[in-house]
């Protein structure tokens, strides 16, 4: 009669014990990340209804910083550049992958190696890359220039140095610079396409392009989906290959939302505004995510 | 996308973390006995002035040590304002650039320093830059001023008459263009003259220059010609254009010390440098001097007139935490490195310091300073306007300004179309948002 209440007892305390392991796991890693992530999150939407100078206490303004965002120029050029940076360097970052994983899956001679070297630019000090890039794009005496003149192009593009190529010299740089680590997820995910698949597309008389369309894209599904989701947060928020190429300019043909929160914060110490900011990328980041879960959804019902 | 949130506002979220949770208590200590003064620099290696100052204070003050703390000199404003948000600042730091006073003043971050200013007089170029409210909140002791550097020995070779301090904008124009083409045909590489991609290199002169000319009006008419003269002289090939010179990351010690060019504005600081460099052979030997900024009119040139030119001083402030029983001997600080004593250390060291008059004679005591009587006048008669005047717009409207130097002088808009976009960002983005 005595031994239900003690095994209930041996239950909970079992219930319990396994809580506080659990718990003790994550714990290391959450700490981290509710100081350094959580809480300044949770405080960014408190500091954007407010006017602020990092000194003393914030100042609420209501939606004021919101009303100002409307009617803000530079904000709407960050963030029609932002969208043109996001919408070429999604598809051709992707595409560039994508061609370099299915290269470098063939059994060659020296694939290490070469896997290797597309996957150095990201690894690479993004300044150092950023001073050689500028001097290839240098438009008086940079080799990019020389070759196209060589080919017989008069006026070659200004590159970094003129409005209206800077951000397309920006989106060759990016993508260029991410390809290979992409690469390498897709590489990842081409491991896990079952070869039998091949095998029988081979004996129903696939050539390689059926192949592909019948068997690696369907098969790469869910590496794409991930690699398309890190892409588009990855290009909206896109900061460090901007400043240290372009700093936005010339003029604002680079500025992007990133770097416009830097300078209203950092700069102007408007960091109520800047915050404001901060939240209207981080919704246009949400919403789009959703979107992109839901469509993926939708694809594999 | 969260990463990028959190790396914008992480930062600030600790400050204010740190800002509610604490305060640096008080110092325990009298006011006499043994004292720590604690000094905020920047790139300690490259900027010995901290040091001479620090150094030069205990001499005459043996029982009050200055230690220094080393600040990164690309993030100083930001360092700082993180440290004084969080309490933990040093007594005395340094006011980097004039563009960010408003923001530690209006913030509360200044102690009133007005005796010390009343104390100077008006011999200490650049106090009135840190006035506000009726009170003074830092001192300056330097106070860097832009002038004209010329190398002689290229000047020589293109047979070019030296400037002789009458120079206009136009006459500086016409001499630039003059020697590229001399100096052409002499066989050398060199072009006349080398402009650095800073705004301030022509909306310092511009601003200074232009009468009734103010950065808070939010017109920007005055910026004109002086932007039509800059893209006329690197049109005709007589300065390095301004792509070439930021994608190639040119550095004006270079271009100047290694004979590129045979003329250069520049601030005052640049005298150290070029002495130092031409020791340590980074700079070729070459006679060179300095001489007045060229002119907007005939009106301020000639060694009778006194030159108009911009520059912004370096100050120092305290920091309000620093403690009663410290607030004198920091005070003292500030007296001395503005004073003659401290103008007499820096001049040592090649600084230009806010009284020029006082240290005229150790300043040209060093060895290689040019020793003509032009350089003399540059170095010590000159009006000196602020190229980032005190206000709370000035930091934003300096960034439009900058989109408008780079969009103008990269050749991607027109002088009259930049102009009016930046009038009227600065309208609905600054001054009526």
């Amino acid at each position: 009669m005595t031994s239900l209440p003690l095994a209930r007892r041996r239950r909970g305390r079992q219930v319990l014990r396994n809580t506080v392991v659990g718990w003790s796991f994550l714990l290391p890693n959450f700490v981290g990340f509710a100081v350094l992530t959580l809480v300044p999150v949770g405080l960014l939407f408190y500091y954007a209804f407010t006017s602020w100078n990092v000194f003393g206490g914030a100042e609420w303004t209501g939606l004021e910083n919101f009303r100002q965002m409307l009617h803000d120029a530079s904000f709407r050029t960050a963030l029609r550049n932002t969208v043109y940076y996001t919408v070429f360097h999604i598809p051709l970052t992707l595409g560039a992958a994508l061609a370099l994983a299915l290269l470098l899956n063939q059994r060659l001679r020296g694939v290490a190696f070469f896997r290797t070297v597309a996957f150095f630019p990201y690894i690479t000090s993004i300044v150092a890359l950023a001073q050689v890039w500028n001097m290839l794009f240098s438009p008086g005496y940079g080799p990019i220039n020389a070759v196209l003149r060589g080919i017989g192009i008069d006026n070659p593009p200004g590159w970094t140095t003129s409005a209206d190529w800077s951000m397309p010299a920006v989106i060759v740089v990016g993508t260029w610079r991410e390809m290979g680590y992409y690469m390498l997820l897709f590489l990842a995910g081409l491991q896990t396409i079952p070869g039998q698949l091949y095998e029988a597309a081979k004996v129903d008389g696939a050539n390689a392009w059926q192949r592909f369309r019948a068997v690696t894209l369907p098969g790469l599904r869910p590496t794409t989906f991930f690699v398309v989701v890190l892409l588009t947060i990855g290009s909206f928020k896109v900061f460090d290959v901007i400043l240290v190429m372009t700093n936005g300019g010339p003029g604002q043909s680079t500025l992007v939302l990133s770097q416009y929160i830097y300078q209203k914060g950092f700069v102007e110490n408007q960091f109520g505004y800047a915050s404001a900011v901060s939240i209207a990328l981080f919704a246009i980041c949400f919403v789009i995510t959703i979107v992109q879960f839901v469509i993926n959804r939708r694809g594999t019902d | 996308m969260k990463r990028s949130i959190a790396a914008v506002l992480g930062a600030t979220a600790a400050i204010s973390l740190v800002l509610t949770g604490c305060s640096s208590g008080d110092d325990e200590g009298s006011s006499s006995g043994p004292q720590t003064l604690t000094l905020a620099g920047w790139s300690f290696a490259t900027t010995p002035e901290f040091k001479t100052l620090a150094d030069g204070f205990h001499a005459t003050h043996p029982d009050v040590t200055v230690e220094l703390k080393e600040y990164d000199a690309a993030n100083y404003d930001t360092q700082m304002v993180a440290d004084l948000a969080a309490g933990k600042a040093p007594d005395i730091y340094a006011q980097k650039t004039l563009k960010n006073f408003y923001t530690y003043q209006n913030g509360k971050q200044l102690l009133d320093v007005s005796d010390v200013a009343s104390k100077l007089g008006d011999k200490v170029g650049g106090i009135s830059s840190y006035q506000a409210d009726g009170k003074t909140w830092a001192i300056p002791y330097r106070q860097d001023s832009w002038v004209l550097y010329y190398n002689k020995t290229l000047f020589q070779k293109a047979g070019v008459s030296l400037p002789d301090g009458s120079w206009t904008w136009d006459d500086y124009a016409t001499a630039s263009k003059e020697l590229t083409a001399k100096l052409k045909a002499a066989g050398s590489k060199a072009v006349g003259d080398y402009e650095h991609i800073w705004q301030s290199t022509v909306q310092g002169f511009a601003l200074a220059q232009t009468s009734g000319a103010t950065i808070e009006s939010g017109d920007f008419s005055y910026l004109k010609p002086y932007y039509d003269r800059a893209l006329d002289l690197q049109n005709a090939g007589a300065q390095v254009k301004f792509g070439d010179a930021t994608t190639n990351s040119l550095t004006y010690q270079a271009q100047f010390g290694k004979q590129q060019a045979a003329m250069m504005v520049m601030g005052s600081w640049y005298i150290a440098t070029l002495l130092k460099q031409q020791g340590t052979g980074d700079a070729e030997k070459f006679e060179w001097g300095f001489a007045p900024a060229p002119q907007q009119t005939k009106a301020t040139t000639g060694t009778s007139a006194t030159p108009v030119t911009f520059g912004d001083p370096t100050g120092l402030g305290i920091n309000p935490k620093i403690g009663k029983n410290k607030e004198a001997t920091a005070k003292a600080f500030l007296a001395y490195a503005a004073g003659a004593d401290g103008a007499k250390a820096l001049a040592g060291i090649g600084i230009t310091p806010a009284d020029t008059e006082a240290v005229k004679d150790t300043f040209f005591q060093l060895p290689g300073v040019p020793q003509d009587d032009l350089s003399k006048f540059a170095f010590t008669k000159h009006d000196t306007k602020p190229e980032n005047p005190v206000s709370k717009y000035t930091a934003a409207l300096q960034n439009i300004l900058s989109d408008l130097h780079t969009a103008v002088m990269s050749g991607s808009k027109g002088v009259d179309a930049a102009i009016t976009e930046a009038q009227n960002r600065a309208k609905t983005e600054v001054l009526n948002k």
